[in-house]
């Protein structure tokens, strides 16, 4: 059963329960036991699997650890202990390995010497033993990995990555045997993507070789829901979860955090005033505080940051940057003069959310919308170090969608509603490894191998027959007998009903392709006479077209053309980018969020709406001050007096231009022109998220396309999607009404496969599944096979595989990341239904110019931490279309 | 596809029928590839081989031609004679043969080892270009030579051809192409490859100097005519140099 648990036990209850000398040790060093370690303790020591989530400095990590070395050295002082592993600790962040090692050998070793303390030449007489601890990375010397194997440490630090290899080392696993304990930590990081399900599977696999149901120790920072959650750690035993106490101690620590718009007006400041403004109150905050730690949404955007903070205000050494691009040496640098309080200020973009140890932050401020309530709560909660303290911090925010975002963003944190996440399930790909990894082991029955995969939650509801195919997919029954040798992994023997290991090099292969996280190319860029100016992301890439504009490095190319993984341009001075340079880059917005926001532009419309109604537009727009139920309804928000202003006018805008203000309940379809050339746009203000969005829009565009008979451009954002054309054509409601009908009654799945049966995504993703299904081998016989060989054609691969059977497994695979994963269908299939029966209706409007809320839309639907001059003077522009039809009596 | 009145573009296939000597060509199979990329690691599922044979089996009912010529490239690898290639080739070879039909080999860059099964499948084979009723084949990794400047037509593979087209929607869409154009006042046609795999080349993107073949460096090419095909058709989409300026 999974049971969350409300009632802390009395912290005498929890501290009984520890050993006399682990118990003095704790009293001595910490003043009280907090939130998490309320529960911890007690119930650790009894065995019991337990999800823990807590905020960043809550004694998390102690709560989890405590009562194994309690355990430990009961065993210890008995003369007990082992030469074994008793405990695994697993991360999914090398950094936090080497933090969790420093902070455990220093308890470790002060108990150990208070023991010897006491008990004087007794220690050696009872064959005491030192409770020993060590790291397994890919960091790992060979040295050390001999010792390792040699004199197993009791507890074990390591990654997903290397639990899979040591689960396939015959000699190492037998260290497993009576294992006790397994804590995963920053679980919220791997429940929700094929690294995590990649490791459940290991976990059950764990469970096998040790031969014990070892107890499981879940840590994180929040998420909901919390069930999923526990039942990914737990797993399931016949066809039923483990049993899994929940603590929530996500709340532990108190949010101070507010939204402010650098500037009250965020279309008519002057060029270039919002970004002195904001940058001035980023200074502001840092320099009234000890340590300021800043989050961007980009790596991009972060090296902006520190460059401007340093050119405006000559900052030096004391800001730096954090991101996944930096080497770790940089990176472990800026940690440690965190740790050490020497630095002012640290920029990043996603690293420093984890719980890397940096010491006490005192404040944190957030640029732009973090696109998930859970993740700003994360982000937030690393300021203010202890349980006690209160997280400060501060979101600015850079347009006005980004601050009804943030606004309602930072609302639902106050309140503790958080998005969802979701386990991946039935991922062929990640399965099809682990089939390798087992049949390494020796001959498995095919029953026996399928019900150790069903207790892991991701393959909880795993097809039989699925698993079949991957079988014979992996013993290479998709070729002739005579090339077998070299495709084939396993035997499978269906007469046997077994499988097993197949070829000298299966193991060899293993070891060096497993794994989940997909090799990313970076695309070199050259200029004329072969100079190399930078790199840009694959993805990236396929989005460009020969004259497409592009910033790198700070200056303006025209991509020409493209050559395998070498990308070509020229200068391209005085032209304007026509893609962004943080495509790919940006998070997308959650769906819980979206709904939250579209409930937010309905209620507070409807105030905007009363007072038109009530005062007459002319008069609102020309007085400038709030109307009192605007005032005392924005009042009860996290925002500052800017904020509201810029919301206020946001709204009365929207309003008295479309006559409608899109929300979760109602899909605005508004019709509009480019106003300076022959572009035509359908704008879908559909508040669903980026993932159904993605969904939405390829449909609505195959059908407008097919409708008209015309290629359709589609744009994707997080507050709708436009589909675009610079064909002459007629939209009214007539064509808008077609649409609907007939995509509620399309299939969407199939509609939406023929369409991106041949897009660039398809292309990377199926590299990607094939990657990991060992179809294509990043590393084989000594060679390291480069990215840009593993592309090879993907698209051609993909139709031979197809060729084969339409549900070839790897293809199947794909499409259910693509679907799942990457854009989210279930739930975009779940609109239609609710458009279908009227409890999601649209409304069709024809605008002269694009309406404000469609603004951010059609320039490029992101926003970024520093605007760009041109997308700021069309939105200029943009805005003062707006102005002048509203204030033309009616 | 009428070229001329003697050479006919089979529509929707990279192969041409010349009625003159009662042949259709082909270029750059690259068999065995499946096998060569598996050995490296990238286990391709198998398709190379049956669409090749599919596509021939389909020109010589539709032309009646008697001779196949491949016009270079028949296997993959470059340095040696790999097993899946020996058993492909061995299919291949026999294939043509069941049609009824002679197989003449223009050796390629890929085919150096290609001598040895010149004895045991009785192939023709021709070392660097043939002359083959006043028309001169040549694979094209080197520039062609003697006859050549005599031709009724010159006829190479090697390079891949294709061209890239965008649709309005910024969509990019890329096709394999014949190049039709002259070289020194003879005719000059580049086949694209018969390859399942190989989608060739971005003639109008990529600027002349990064060619392969080295006629091509030197050709007009800007004024050369693209016939792409895909989709069961082959169409005329123009000259490089209106290509370029569509993709531009």
């Amino acid at each position: 059963m999974i049971e969350q648990l409300q009632q802390p036990f009395q912290d005498e209850q929890s501290l009984s329960v520890l050993n006399e000398h682990v118990r003095k040790w704790f009293i001595e060093n910490f003043k009280e036991l907090t939130p998490p370690q309320k529960y911890a303790f007690k119930l650790i020591s009894e065995r019991k699997n337990i999800l823990i989530t807590a905020p960043t400095g809550s004694g998390k990590t102690m709560s989890g650890f405590l009562s194994i070395i309690s355990r430990l050295f009961d065993l210890s002082i008995k003369g007990k202990l082992e030469e074994r592993i008793y405990c695994i600790y697993i991360s999914p962040l090398r950094a936090l390995n080497n933090d969790i090692y420093k902070n455990l050998t220093v308890p470790l070793e002060q108990v150990y010497s208070q023991i010897v303390k006491e008990m004087g030449t007794d220690v050696i007489k009872g064959n005491m033993r030192k409770v020993t601890i060590a790291v397994r990375t890919g960091d790992t010397s060979q040295k050390e990995r001999r010792e390792q194997l040699l004199k197993p440490p009791n507890i074990l630090v390591t990654t997903p990555e290397s639990l899979a290899i040591l689960l396939n080392s015959e000699k190492f696993a037998l260290n497993f045997k009576g294992l006790e304990y397994a804590i995963i930590d920053e679980l919220h990081e791997l429940a929700n993507n094929k690294r995590g399900v990649h490791l459940a599977l290991s976990l059950e696999r764990l469970v096998e070789i040790s031969g014990s149901n070892f107890t499981r120790i879940g840590l994180g920072a929040t998420l909901y829901p919390l069930e999923e959650a526990a039942m990914y750690l737990a797993g399931c035993e016949s066809g039923k979860p483990r049993d899994c106490l929940i603590v929530d101690a996500s709340w532990s620590k108190k949010l101070d955090v507010k939204v402010m718009s650098p500037v009250k007006d965020l279309i008519y400041a002057k060029e270039g005033s919002v970004e002195e403004a904001t940058y001035n109150k980023i200074n502001e905050i840092i320099k009234a505080s000890k340590s300021t730690l800043i989050f961007t949404n980009t790596r991009s955007g972060t090296e902006r940051v520190v460059y401007n903070l340093k050119k405006r205000f000559g900052y030096g050494e004391d800001i730096a940057a954090h991101h996944g691009s930096l080497s770790r040496e940089s990176r472990l640098e800026v940690e440690d003069l965190l740790k050490k309080g020497s630095l002012k200020c640290a920029v990043s973009s996603t690293s420093l959310e984890l719980g890397i140890d940096i010491g006490a932050i005192e404040n944190v401020i957030q640029l732009g919308s973090p696109k998930s309530v859970t993740r700003a709560i994360q982000r937030f909660g690393r300021a203010g170090h202890s349980f006690k303290a209160v997280a400060k911090g501060e979101t600015i925010i850079l347009n006005r969608d980004d601050l009804v975002e943030c606004t309602v963003m930072i609302d639902a944190a106050l309140k503790h509603h958080l998005d969802s996440f979701l386990v991946p399930q039935n991922a062929l790909d990640v399965l099809a490894q682990h089939i390798v990894g087992m049949s390494l082991s020796g001959r498995w029955g095919v029953d026996e191998a399928f019900a150790v995969i069903r207790r892991a939650y991701p393959y909880h509801e795993l097809e039989k027959s699925d698993f079949v195919y991957l079988l014979n997919y992996l013993a290479g029954t998709y070729v002739g007998l005579e090339s077998r040798r070299v495709y084939a992994k396993i035997w499978y023997d269906e007469k046997e009903n077994a499988f097993g290991k197949r070829g000298r090099f299966t193991k060899v292969i293993y070891m060096l392709n497993q794994g989940t996280i997909p090799d990313e190319v970076a695309v070199n860029v050259f200029a004329a006479g072969n100079k190399w100016i930078g790199s840009i992301e694959e993805e990236f890439l396929t989005r460009l077209k020969a004259g497409d504009v592009f910033t790198l490095g700070g200056r303006l190319y025209r991509f020409e053309y493209s050559r395998g993984m070498k990308a070509f341009v020229s200068e391209a001075k005085d032209s304007a980018p026509t893609i962004p340079p943080w495509f790919s880059e940006q998070l997308p917005l959650s769906y819980e969020l979206a709904i939250e926001i579209g409930k937010f532009r309905s209620r507070f419309s409807e105030v905007v709406g009363n007072c038109i109604k009530k005062t007459g537009a002319g008069a609102l727009l020309r007085k400038r001050a709030m109307p009192d139920n605007v005032k005392g309804f924005l009042d009860q928000l996290p925002v500052d007096e800017n904020a509201k202003h810029a919301m206020y006018g946001y709204f009365l805008e929207q309003l008295l231009f479309a006559k409608a203000v899109p929300s979760d309940k109602m899909i605005l379809v508004e019709y509009t022109r480019d106003t300076d050339s022959d572009k035509r746009y359908l704008i879908f203000h559909s508040l669903f998220g980026r993932r159904v969005n993605d969904a939405l829009s390829r449909a609505f565009g195959i059908l407008l396309g097919e409708m008209l008979d015309i290629d359709i451009g589609i744009m994707v954002g997080d507050n709708g999607f436009v589909l675009s054309t610079e064909e002459n054509i007629d939209v009214d409601t007539g064509t808008v009404d077609d649409l609907f009908s007939d995509i509620t009654t399309a299939n969407l799945q199939k509609m939406l496969k023929k369409n991106i049966r041949k897009t660039e995504m398809m292309r990377r993703r199926f590299r990607h599944v094939a990657a990991r299904s060992f179809m294509i081998l990043k590393n084989y016989k000594g060679y390291k096979i480069t990215v840009g060989r593993q592309q090879v054609n993907s698209q051609l691969i993909l139709s031979a595989a197809e060729k084969i059977d339409p549900n070839f497994p790897i293809i199947k695979e794909v499409y259910r990341e693509i679907f799942n994963d990457v854009m989210d269908l279930p739930k975009a299939e779940g609109i239609l239904r609710d458009i279908k029966a009227k409890n999601i209706s649209y409304m069709f409007v024809e605008t002269p110019s694009a309406s404000p809320f469609a603004h951010s839309l059609i320039t490029f639907g992101h926003a970024d931490v520093v605007l760009m001059k041109e997308r700021y003077r069309y939105l200029q522009s943009l805005h003062k279309l707006v102005m002048e039809r509203i204030k033309k009596p009616d | 596809m009428r070229l001329t009145k003697d050479v006919e573009l089979l529509d929707g296939m990279p192969v041409i029928f010349i009625r003159s000597i009662d042949a259709i060509v082909i270029a750059d199979p690259h068999l065995g590839y499946e096998g060569v990329m598996a050995k490296k690691g990238v286990l391709i599922p198998k398709a190379n081989l049956k669409h090749i044979c599919g596509m021939i089996g389909k020109a010589l009912k539709l032309t009646g031609a008697k001779t196949v010529i491949v016009d270079g490239d028949i296997k993959n690898e470059f340095s040696k004679v790999d097993e899946e290639e020996f058993n492909e080739l061995h299919d291949f070879v026999d294939f043509v043969k069941q049609k009824g039909a002679e197989l003449v080999l223009i050796k390629g860059n890929h085919d150096n080892f290609v001598e040895r099964y010149r004895e045991p499948f009785k192939l023709k084979i021709y070392r660097q270009e043939a002359e083959i009723g006043g028309y001169v084949f040549f694979h094209g990794e080197e520039m062609p030579v003697g006859a050549a400047k005599k031709a009724k037509m010159m006829v190479m593979g090697h390079e891949h051809p294709a061209i890239s087209i965008f649709n309005k929607a910024g969509k990019k869409e890329k096709l394999r192409c014949f190049l039709y154009g002259e070289y020194k006042g003879v005719k000059l046609l580049v086949l694209p490859a018969i390859n399942y795999f190989a989608s060739g080349t971005d003639i109008n993107m990529v600027p002349q100097g990064e060619l392969l073949a080295p006629v091509l460096k030197k050709a007009d090419l800007e004024g050369m005519r693209a016939v792409a095909i895909g989709y069961g058709s082959t169409i005329d989409f123009g000259t490089i140099a209106e290509l370029r300026r569509a993709v531009a």
